[in-house]
C-alpha cells in the first residue's frame, strides 16, 4: 500500500498537515486572544474604513495574517499593537482598491445602523458623531480612535500607523480640534 | 506658539470616562480649549465605543481558527506543488530539446530547409534591409514594447 504512495506525496502530505504548526499561537491561547481584542479590532476598522462590510472581511483578513506573522511577542500590549498594525495596513489597502473602483464613494455610509437604546438621543448623536467622524482624514480617525477609545499611548499609536513618535502630538491635538469642531457644529 | 498640550489632560480623560467631572475641572474644561475639546471628543468617542462593542457581530472565535487553518492548508498544498511543478517544466524542456536535436541530426528535409535558410541569409545586409523597410521595423518594434506595458498597467489598476 504504501508502494503507491511517492516522494512527493508524503512531503506534500506532510507540509499541509503541518499548516497550522506555521501559527504564531495554538488554537486555545488563539482562541483566548480573539475573544480579548476581536471587538475592538472590528470597532477600529468600522470607524478606519467606514464601512460594516469591509470591517467583516478584514477582521478574518487581520487575524489570519497575524497568525502567520512569525514573530515573537514579549508583552500582551506588543502582540496587541501588532495586531491593529496588520489591521491598519489592511484597511489602508482596502481604502487604496476601492478609491480606484469607485472614487466618489462616501466613507462612513453604512455604521449608522445602531441600535436605539432607551436614551431617544442615541441614534442622533450617534449618527452626528458619524457624520463628524466621516469628514476626518482616515489617519485622523484612527489616531482618535486609537488614542481615545483604545486608551493607546503616543507611542503605541505611532508604532501602529507607523508615524514617528515626535509628529504624533500635533497631529492628534489637530484631529481633536477638527473632530470636536464639526462636532460642535463650528466651521 | 498655540500650546498643543494642557497639564490637565490626562485628568479630564479620567473624569470624562467615569462619568465625574469635579468642580474644578469642570471650570478648567471651560476655560481652556484644548481640555474643552479632550472632553467632547473623548465623550463621543466613548459613547460611540460602547454602542459598536454592543452591537458586533464578530464570529466565533472557533470558527475564526478553523477558516485560517482550511486557508493555510490550501496554502501550504500550493506552496508544497510549486517546486514538482518547475522540475515537471524543466523535464518537458529536456524532452522537447532532445527530440529537436534527434530529429535535426536524422531528417533530410530539416537539413535541406537549412542549408536552404544559410545560402539565403549569406547574401542578407541588415543595413539594406532596414533601409528598405526601416519604418516598418520601427513601427513593428515600438508596438512589440509598448503593448506589454499597456497590458500591464490595465491589469495592474484592477
Amino acid at each position: 500500500m504504501f508502494r503507491d504512495l511517492t516522494f512527493t506525496d508524503v512531503s506534500r502530505a506532510e507540509a499541509v498537515d503541518d499548516a497550522s504548526a506555521g501559527f504564531v499561537m495554538d488554537e486555545d491561547a488563539f482562541r483566548a486572544f480573539y475573544e480579548r481584542t476581536a471587538r475592538g479590532v472590528w470597532a477600529y476598522l468600522v470607524r478606519v474604513t467606514g464601512d460594516r462590510q469591509h470591517a467583516d472581511d478584514l477582521l478574518q483578513e487581520t487575524f489570519y495574517r497575524f497568525l502567520r506573522t512569525a514573530a515573537t511577542y514579549d508583552s500582551e500590549a506588543h502582540r496587541r499593537n501588532s495586531l491593529y498594525r496588520i489591521a491598519t495596513n489592511l484597511a489602508r489597502d482596502a481604502r487604496r482598491r476601492s478609491l480606484i473602483r469607485a472614487p466618489f464613494s462616501l466613507p462612513c455610509t453604512d455604521i449608522e445602523r445602531v441600535p436605539s437604546g432607551d436614551d431617544g438621543g442615541a441614534p442622533e448623536r450617534s449618527a452626528d458623531f458619524t457624520r463628524a467622524m466621516s469628514r476626518l482624514k482616515p489617519r485622523e480617525r484612527a489616531i482618535l480612535w486609537l488614542a481615545y477609545a483604545e486608551g493607546a499611548s503616543h507611542r503605541e499609536i505611532a508604532d501602529v500607523l507607523g508615524l514617528s513618535p515626535g509628529s504624533l502630538k500635533a497631529m492628534l491635538f489637530r484631529a481633536r480640534r477638527r473632530l470636536a469642531s464639526f462636532l460642535g457644529g463650528r466651521p | 506658539m498655540k500650546p498643543i498640550e494642557c497639564e490637565f489632560e490626562s485628568d479630564v480623560l479620567a473624569a470624562v470616562l467615569q462619568s465625574r467631572m469635579p468642580e474644578h475641572l469642570r471650570a478648567h474644561v471651560e476655560a481652556c480649549a484644548i481640555c474643552s475639546d479632550v472632553a467632547a471628543v473623548a465623550g463621543a468617542i466613548d459613547d460611540a465605543r460602547e454602542e459598536m462593542r454592543a452591537s458586533a457581530a464578530i464570529p466565533d472565535s472557533g470558527r475564526v481558527w478553523w477558516v485560517s487553518q482550511m486557508r493555510a492548508r490550501r496554502e501550504a498544498t500550493k506552496a508544497a506543488g510549486r517546486p514538482i511543478t518547475a522540475v515537471q517544466v524543466i523535464a518537458l524542456a529536456c524532452a522537447v530539446g532532445l527530440l529537436g536535436a534527434c530529429f535535426g541530426a536524422t531528417s533530410v528535409w530539416f537539413q535541406s530547409a537549412l542549408r536552404r535558410a544559410e545560402s539565403t541569409l549569406a547574401g542578407f545586409s541588415a543595413a539594406a534591409f532596414l533601409t528598405e523597410h526601416g519604418l516598418i521595423v520601427l513601427a513593428m518594434a515600438i508596438v512589440l514594447l509598448l503593448v506589454p506595458g499597456v497590458v500591464y498597467l490595465a491589469l495592474a489598476r484592477d
